[in-house]
């Protein structure tokens, strides 16, 4: 009875949001709105070749500083969840019965972790430039620790170092934020205050650039981060004899 | 003139350096945050008592004009919020600033988590920008499940599991009604939807309705979206389950009201408001009742002032809002008063059953007189700063000519008297149990509590203190016209 009242009422949720959502055109131009004066003042003004960047960093780059905050706030947040199963709850851990990972996959790795960490640098460097980002490149530098991670029993990520690039990366961006209420022309936070440059050149962009790399660092401290606790927590019950 | 955007981007240089702070000096960890707290409190009240009548300070961020930038808006009203907000964090690191007991990695996590909690509110409250006001309330969110999670119990474990699910569904609501508002309108300034929401289809723009009704409804403890509120506030630790009530659920009802005031207009919404609130004071009050231990009670409590908050907003009058107005203040403070004393009472017991108190009046006078004094105050009684918010309540709802809700209010009234005096009646006429073991509070806790005692009395006494202040607010939340002609100063000219 309990799940008949409960699929009805989804029921009726689905059908209202599902009425609202397919009156949006997919495709179609957009009513108008903001999106032109990005479009045009991306390129012009802030001389930044990536519209998404621009919007990302600039524009809406109050958001960003919160959805970094967000990011760390993750990480904080799930250390003080999964930290005390460190100790008690070693049946319950999968790695512990799982193979080592196989000769192929480790060599393969160590060759491929250097490339992947120099492509999240060069993505989240050239931010404004070609697709991508801060978000993405620290993705893919996670990713290649995560391959080092699985490969290899006994890669530890250094926690000290992790927290000093996350608080150091953290802070640039809001002391850059900060530093335009001061040196910016409208004395703004988040302003640009250093010279733009030429549209596609590497130092153009003004703070943007910088703010997306640190960014970058910060996205991928965390995340390493992140499934380094993850990884560690199954493995706590490990003899340290093994492997 | 002071930046609003401080009050966002201090708190938040500050969570990123704590760990760093750490390093350098354990101690530092505890100091910092309180200067960071006495600093936005101070900056905030003197931006607040500053501010020119009628003309709320704008900033835009990364010098963009709304509706292409984001914009802060501190005015009469969300900055009377923003510093009770700020006064309250400062109040609640006072209580726990040294709190040994839990060690080094934990006080670091406490003190991150509190600090991002409050720059979150903040930023919910200040922030002119609709997808801005999701980006801080899910910071808000994020971090009050990690801070309901820090006693590392199951029971902990699952409240804040159960949190983060109501919580993440909230969020989603949210970023959903954004989605269709933008689609709509094409814009995320919160000026420049209320100019444009009058163009939206009806249908849709009532899907939008229920949806942030509901988003900011679980925030804000509505019934029935309040099932995380009793697990989070009787699990987390008492500073946190008073910050709860004073911050975190303060920010969900202004989102609330700020979007339905300002931002959209929707036919029917304050009935629903109505109706909902109505029925969060009925089920709260009476579960409150039965309820055995004291966090438990004091959460259902809360649930029940915010619905009677809920109810005070839904009149849509300006004596209304005005009672909402001190109704918000009286909760936030009297509440954090009242978790903060229990956090003593209830230390060293196992249960934290309100039977476990018999007799605490003679053995722990000065906490208990204060839970009193809190007691007495929620419950409406003069001459305490609960009785002018009960009163104004009154008078409001007999403005709009509610009978049966004046009427509810009053049996309520004597609900909540009848479970606060049950507990009053355990601390101070009964025996002491054998077995008890006491914490004495600490002395920074004493001083927390006294000036929330303070405050409570003499707005008790001279209610003139804060009137003025809440009647400017309220003029300020009626007055549609003049928030949008000072955030987008070229649209109102045509």
């Amino acid at each position: 009875m309990k799940n008949v009242i409960i699929i009805s009422l989804l029921g009726v949720t689905a059908y209202y949001l599902l009425s609202a959502f397919v009156s949006i055109p997919f495709g179609e131009d957009f009513i108008n709105g903001v999106k032109d004066f990005y479009l045009n003042k991306s390129p012009e003004d802030l001389k930044v070749a990536n519209v998404v960047t621009s919007i990302v960093v600039n524009f809406r780059g109050f958001d960003t500083l919160g959805e970094v905050t967000v990011l760390f706030l993750a990480s904080t947040a799930l250390g003080s969840i999964l930290y005390r199963r460190r100790s008690s709850h070693t049946a319950l851990n999968p790695q512990r019965t799982a193979p080592q990972a196989s000769t192929l996959v480790q060599a393969g790795a160590k060759v491929i972790f250097p490339f992947t960490v120099l492509l999240g640098a060069y993505v989240f460097i050239h931010g404004h430039l070609t697709p991508g980002g801060g978000f993405q490149g620290g993705a893919i530098i996670a990713t290649g620790f995560l391959l080092m991670l699985i490969s290899y029993r006994k890669f530890f990520v250094e926690h000290n170092v992790l927290t000093w690039i996350e608080a150091l990366a953290g802070t640039s961006f809001v002391v850059i934020g900060l530093a335009g209420l001061v040196y910016a022309d409208n004395h703004n936070f988040l302003e640009n205050f250093l010279p733009a440059g030429e549209l596609n050149d590497l130092l153009s962009g003004g703070i943007i650039g910088i703010i997306y790399i640190a960014v970058g660092f910060k996205v991928g401290a965390e995340i390493t981060g992140i499934l380094d606790t993850l990884l560690t927590i199954k493995e706590a019950g490990l003899d340290p004899e093994e492997n | 003139m002071t930046d609003p955007v401080y009050f966002i981007a201090i708190p938040l240089l500050t969570a990123f350096l704590l760990p760093l702070f750490g390093k350098i000096y354990k101690p530092l960890i505890g100091i910092i945050p309180g200067l960071v707290f006495a600093f936005t409190a101070y900056i905030s009240f003197d931006l607040y008592f500053n501010l020119e009548p009628g003309k709320p300070v704008i900033v835009q961020m990364a010098g963009w004009a709304p509706p292409w930038g984001i914009n802060l808006v501190f005015g009469e009203f969300s900055g009377l919020i923003v510093s009770l907000i700020t006064f309250l964090a400062f109040l609640v690191w006072v209580y726990s600033y040294n709190f040994k007991k839990v060690g080094f990695d934990n006080s670091k996590k406490y003190f991150t988590l509190l600090m991002l909690m409050v720059a979150g509110s903040i930023g919910v409250v200040l922030t002119g920008d609709i997808f801005n006001m999701f980006v801080f309330l899910e910071i808000t969110a994020i971090s009050s499940y990690g801070l309901t999670a820090f006693y590392k119990g199951r029971d902990s474990a699952e409240a804040a599991f159960k949190f983060l699910l109501i919580g993440s569904l909230s969020s989603t609501f949210i970023l959903l009604a954004i989605l269709l508002l933008y689609k709509q309108t094409g814009t995320l300034n919160m000026a420049e939807i209320a100019i444009k929401s009058q163009a939206i289809d009806p249908k849709i723009k009532s899907i939008i309705a229920i949806l942030f009704f509901v988003g900011f409804g679980i925030e804000a403890e509505m019934f029935p979206l309040n099932g995380w509120v009793p697990d989070a506030y009787s699990q987390a630790p008492g500073p946190v389950a008073a910050s709860f009530a004073s911050i975190l659920a303060k920010s969900g009802i202004y989102a609330l009201i700020r979007v339905f005031y300002t931002v959209l207009d929707v036919e029917g919404i304050f009935n629903l408001l109505l109706t909902a609130g109505l029925l969060t004071i009925i089920f709260a009050e009476f579960t409150a009742m039965r309820q055995t231990r004291l966090r438990r009670m004091l959460a259902y409590s809360s649930i029940g002032q915010m619905g009677l908050i809920m109810v005070a907003f839904s009149f849509n009058t300006k004596a209304g809002v005005f009672a909402g107005l001190f109704l918000m203040f009286n909760h936030a403070v009297i509440k954090t008063l009242l978790f903060l004393a229990s956090g003593f009472l209830t230390y060293s017991t196992k249960q934290k059953k309100i039977r476990d108190l018999d007799g605490f009046g003679k053995i722990m006078p000065f906490t208990s007189l204060m839970f009193g004094l809190g007691a007495f105050a929620i419950v409406g009684l003069p001459p305490f700063s609960g009785f002018w918010g009960k009163l104004n309540m009154l008078t409001a709802t007999a403005d709009s000519n509610l009978y049966l809700v004046i009427a509810l209010i009053l049996v309520v009234a004597v609900v909540e008297i009848i479970y606060y005096f049950k507990v009053i009646g355990r601390l101070y006429f009964r025996e002491r149990h054998e077995d008890v073991n006491i914490q004495k509070p600490t002395w920074n806790a004493v001083l927390a509590m006294s000036i929330l005692a303070l405050v409570i009395i003499g707005v008790g006494l001279y209610p003139d203190f804060i009137t003025d202040y809440l009647a400017k607010a309220t003029n300020e939340l009626f007055d549609k016209a003049g928030y949008i002609k000072h955030v987008l100063p070229s649209l109102s000219l045509n």
